[in-house]
């Protein structure tokens, strides 16, 4: 009866409610402003159909119908249900609440304030037409949301098993248009002054005006308060999970923006390009990779730091992890890494000495307690070498009365490969400085084991950058200067072979031990000769020149294989002064025609000259035009010549030295040597020429290595260093930018040291100097 | 494959190496002369240092990239190699 009665009143409150909705409940329902100011439409009524709502207890609480009628059309069905579309969760959520909490009386006033309101909130409608309708729409939404309640029931019901060719089989699907489905619809409450409908609304208004200007005295209209029941609101507390939130944040760098456009430019132009999926699902790494633009790149280069550390392995099959740990180790980005690694170590021990070879200052290392202020001699290291050359030449003379020259030791290159092996030659590559060959074998016939040719650099002192093992003794190396990544090596059975230093073969470009016309003796001099080509017209062509045993000095010109030719073939010489020559007449019978030949040189400035030291002791100067006869012979040596070599200042001077202990310098003109030294009892294996100073030479001889300054002494050397018992020291070679000095001895260590100390010459070496030197010493007799 | 083994077997024994490892993008190591938790706390941390390093390279000069990078303390110094799939990192201590 409750609800009667509440209909009643509220019929007639919505009698009253028609004509002065605004009036009477615009503080109710904020959305709804006095209407003067725009004409309103009053739409149709809201329709009311049968409904049955019952409660849990299956009691009937249909609330009767406030007021038949035919006011409803299909707009509120349509508010309803593009409310219910909105509000179907709320609804559902406070009906089963309401139904829950609320007993049978109030439930229609609670549900109808509460629904009114909140359908108020959410449809901005005129106030007559939610008015008109809240009252029906408790029994209209109980009707729709039993109906709709049923309906989600009944959809869970039906689940047919699905079978395989359910799913295979083909479906069609039709795809058509619907009706035109409206979810809201907010009518206008303004309609314009010209439209047709126009009059009827302003005629409308103006009845309303005068009703409403009618209303103060009239007997109609009577003023009544009412007093609403506000029931007691009670309050509901309702808890959901914690909305969780994350922050995304991007920096936009510029190296981001590069690679995005480099992606969609590459993914252009190469578009049959596909993304090779390995197996491996390593999405992290991958993801890196892949050409994906924009937002992809941004979140997987600002997660995916995080990203590796947090989910390390969860995700990734064990043999996934092995094999993509071996595609690393085999990859050549890693082999290189690990070369540089190795360089970079190899820096840090060896700085000290790499610095004083390159006459950088040296780093010293900061002592903890020290200041800090050493440390910044760092950042000299990147100064210009010229400059420091100039510096250390200063030094070295304002400490010249106090320390005498030296020899210090910086390092030496030895492995445990070259162990043992004795050092034969020493080459520099002409154009990377820092690039060493040396080639190890033995001299003597009985000593013969398995040789070695490898290239050192300067930068790892522990390990060869390439190893060229061989069956026979190596006994010449040289760096061709054309092509600077060939390296000629010659070995003791004759052959000559010819490496690419740039791969990492083992396997020579070249080899000679097919030819016919190979050597038979060991090839005891290589050395690489540009000879220019004038007249036909082509620019210095290159070959290689070799001095063998077998008393022929060939050159071979890599056409298609090695073609050699014959340059010259050394005839053993008669002595011209009288000696009890009985022995090499019958040798000249007897054994051979053929002198083996040693060493030999090519005149520095005009190729087509070169000298040979032979075994007899003799010296010839050859010239390229002739093959059968020497131009001059230097007869002094009694053992045979190791090594002849041109100074490189004075054109006119060389150096030789040989087996019988003497070290002579010669001068072109003259068949006498001009100078001659015997330091010592030993062989001297090997002379050299200082790049720096044509006064300065070094010599080699089987317990100590010598400096000889010829502008300061010709009686004794400059620097002696001694060797270690048991080893002999077999070859020296200048460092032509530096002030070092390479020396390989019988142990297979080539030693680096640095010439300290040494008297600062006025020279640059001009070949007058030293031609007044010659001068003023008179050719000294024997 | 040998001359990788080799090269590292080279650098793990030089002077003053106190530690090489290899680990790859997700910090897992792949051959390392530490132990475990210290090459994982090694890799996480230079990890992250390695793509700020880059990231500040490539700020400057997109087309620019991080080859090497060296970092040297007091005690001793750490050479990291980067590269998108793995870090080469070795520990020496250049006093003796």
């Amino acid at each position: 009866m409750a609800p009667a009665t509440h209909s009643g009143s509220g019929l007639r409150r919505r009698r009253l409610g028609v004509e002065t909705a605004d009036a009477a409940w615009s503080g109710w329902f904020t959305s709804s402003p006095p209407g003067r100011n725009y004409v309103r439409l009053l739409e149709q009524r809201p329709q009311v159909a049968d409904a049955l709502v019952l409660d849990k207890n299956g009691v009937d609480v249909t609330p009767r119908p406030l007021y038949c009628a035919d006011l409803h059309a299909a707009k509120p069905n349509k508010l309803l249900s593009s409310q219910e579309g909105l509000l179907s969760s709320d609804i559902l959520a406070s009906y089963s609440m309401y139904q829950n909490t609320m007993n049978r009386s109030t439930m229609g006033q609670f549900t109808r304030s509460a629904l009114g309101s909140s359908t108020v909130s959410k449809s901005s409608m005129s106030t007559t037409v939610s008015m008109a309708e809240d009252l029906e729409e408790p029994s209209y939404k109980h009707e729709k949301l039993a109906s709709f309640t049923d309906m989600r029931v009944m959809r869970a019901a039906p689940e047919t098993a699905i079978t395989k060719e359910d799913l295979e089989k083909n479906i069609e699907i039709l795809l058509t248009e619907t009706d035109t489905l409206r979810f809201f619809d907010l009518p206008t409450v303004m309609i314009s002054v010209e439209s047709e409908e126009a009059e009827k609304v302003i005629h409308r208004n103006n009845k309303y005006e005068t009703l409403c200007r009618n209303r103060a005295g009239n007997d109609l209209y009577v003023e009544r308060m009412m007093q609403t029941f506000n029931g007691a609101p009670k309050n509901k507390d309702v808890q959901c999970d914690k909305i969780i939130l994350e922050d995304q944040g991007v920096m936009a760098t510029a190296w981001d923006l590069y690679d995005s456009y480099n992606a969609l430019e590459l993914a252009l132009a190469a578009k049959p390009s596909a993304v090779d999926s390995s197996s491996k699902a390593n999405a992290l790494s991958k993801d890196r990779d892949h050409t994906l633009p924009g937002s992809a790149t941004d979140k997987t280069s600002e997660t995916s730091s995080l990203m590796d550390l947090e989910s390390v392995i969860l995700t990734k099959v064990h043999e996934d992890e092995e094999d993509h740990a071996d595609t690393i180790m085999k990859s050549d980005k890693f082999l290189q890494d690990l070369f540089f690694m190795e360089r970079v170590l190899m820096e840090n021990i060896f700085q000290p000495k790499l610095a004083a070879y390159r006459q950088l200052p040296v780093l010293k290392e900061p002592e903890p307690g020290e200041p800090e202020d050493v440390l910044e001699g760092e950042k000299v290291e990147e100064v210009e070498e010229v400059k420091k050359e100039e510096e250390e030449e200063i030094e070295i003379s304002t400490e010249q009365s106090t320390i005498p020259a030296n020899l210090e030791r910086l390092w030496s290159f030895s492995c445990d490969l070259t162990k043992g092996l004795n050092v034969s030659s020493l080459a520099w590559n002409k154009t990377n400085p820092d690039l060493l060959a040396v080639g190890y074998g033995h001299f003597g016939f009985k000593e013969q084991r398995r040789g070695l040719a490898c290239c050192w650099s300067i930068k790892n002192p522990m390990w060869p950058e390439r190893v060229y093992p061989s069956p026979y003794g190596v006994t010449a190396v040289d760096f061709s200067i054309g092509t600077p990544n060939l390296l000629a090596v010659g070995y003791y059975n004759g052959t000559i072979a010819i490496y690419n230093v740039q791969s990492s073969s083992n396997v020579p470009v070249l080899d000679s031990s097919e030819s016919p016309q190979k050597h038979v003796g060991p090839v005891w001099q290589l050395q690489w000769i540009e000879q220019d080509r004038g007249s036909t017209g082509d620019d210095k062509r290159e070959f290689l020149v070799s001095i063998s045993a077998d008393g022929r000095i060939s050159k071979w010109v890599i056409r298609k294989g090695l073609d050699s030719h014959d340059l010259m073939r050394l005839k053993r010489t008669t002595i011209s002064s009288n000696k009890k020559g009985d022995k090499e007449k019958k040798g000249e019978a007897l054994i051979s025609r053929q002198a083996p030949g040693m060493c030999f040189a090519f005149h520095p400035k005009d190729t087509n000259i070169y000298l040979v030291g032979t075994e007899e002791g003799h010296i010839h100067k050859c010239s390229c035009s002739y093959n059968e006869q020497y131009l001059e012979t230097y007869r002094r040596h009694k053992g045979p010549v190791y090594k002849v070599t041109w100074n490189p200042f004075c054109p006119d001077t060389f150096l030789s030295c040989s087996a019988d202990w003497g070290i002579m310098v010669w001068q072109q003109e003259h068949l006498q040597p001009f100078l001659s030294f015997y330091p010592t009892t030993h062989v001297v294996y090997d002379v050299a020429w200082s790049p720096k100073s044509s006064y300065i030479f070094a010599a080699a001889n089987e317990s100590r290595v010598e400096i000889w300054d010829l502008q300061m002494s010709t009686l004794d050397p400059l620097i002696v260093n001694i060797a270690n018992p048991g080893i002999k020291f077999t070859t020296v070679l200048f460092a032509k930018h530096t002030d070092c000095l390479l020396v390989g001895d019988s142990d297979g260590q080539v030693a680096v040291y640095e010439l300290r100390n040494m008297p600062s010459a006025s020279d640059s070496g001009r070949g007058d100097t030293i031609n007044a030197l010659l001068g003023c010493k008179s050719n000294q007799p024997g | 494959m040998t001359e990788v083994e080799e090269t590292l077997k080279r650098i793990q024994s030089h002077k003053g190496v106190i530690g090489t490892m290899v680990v790859n993008a997700e910090g897992i190591p792949i051959r390392t002369t530490l132990d475990n938790s210290t090459t994982v706390q090694y890799a996480g941390l230079l990890h992250q240092l390695t793509m700020k390093a880059r990231s500040t390279i490539r700020d400057i000069d997109p087309q620019n990239d991080l080859t090497f990078l060296r970092i040297r303390s007091k005690k001793h110094e750490i050479m990291v190699a980067p590269d998108k799939e793995y870090l080469l990192i070795v520990i020496q201590n250049p006093c003796e």
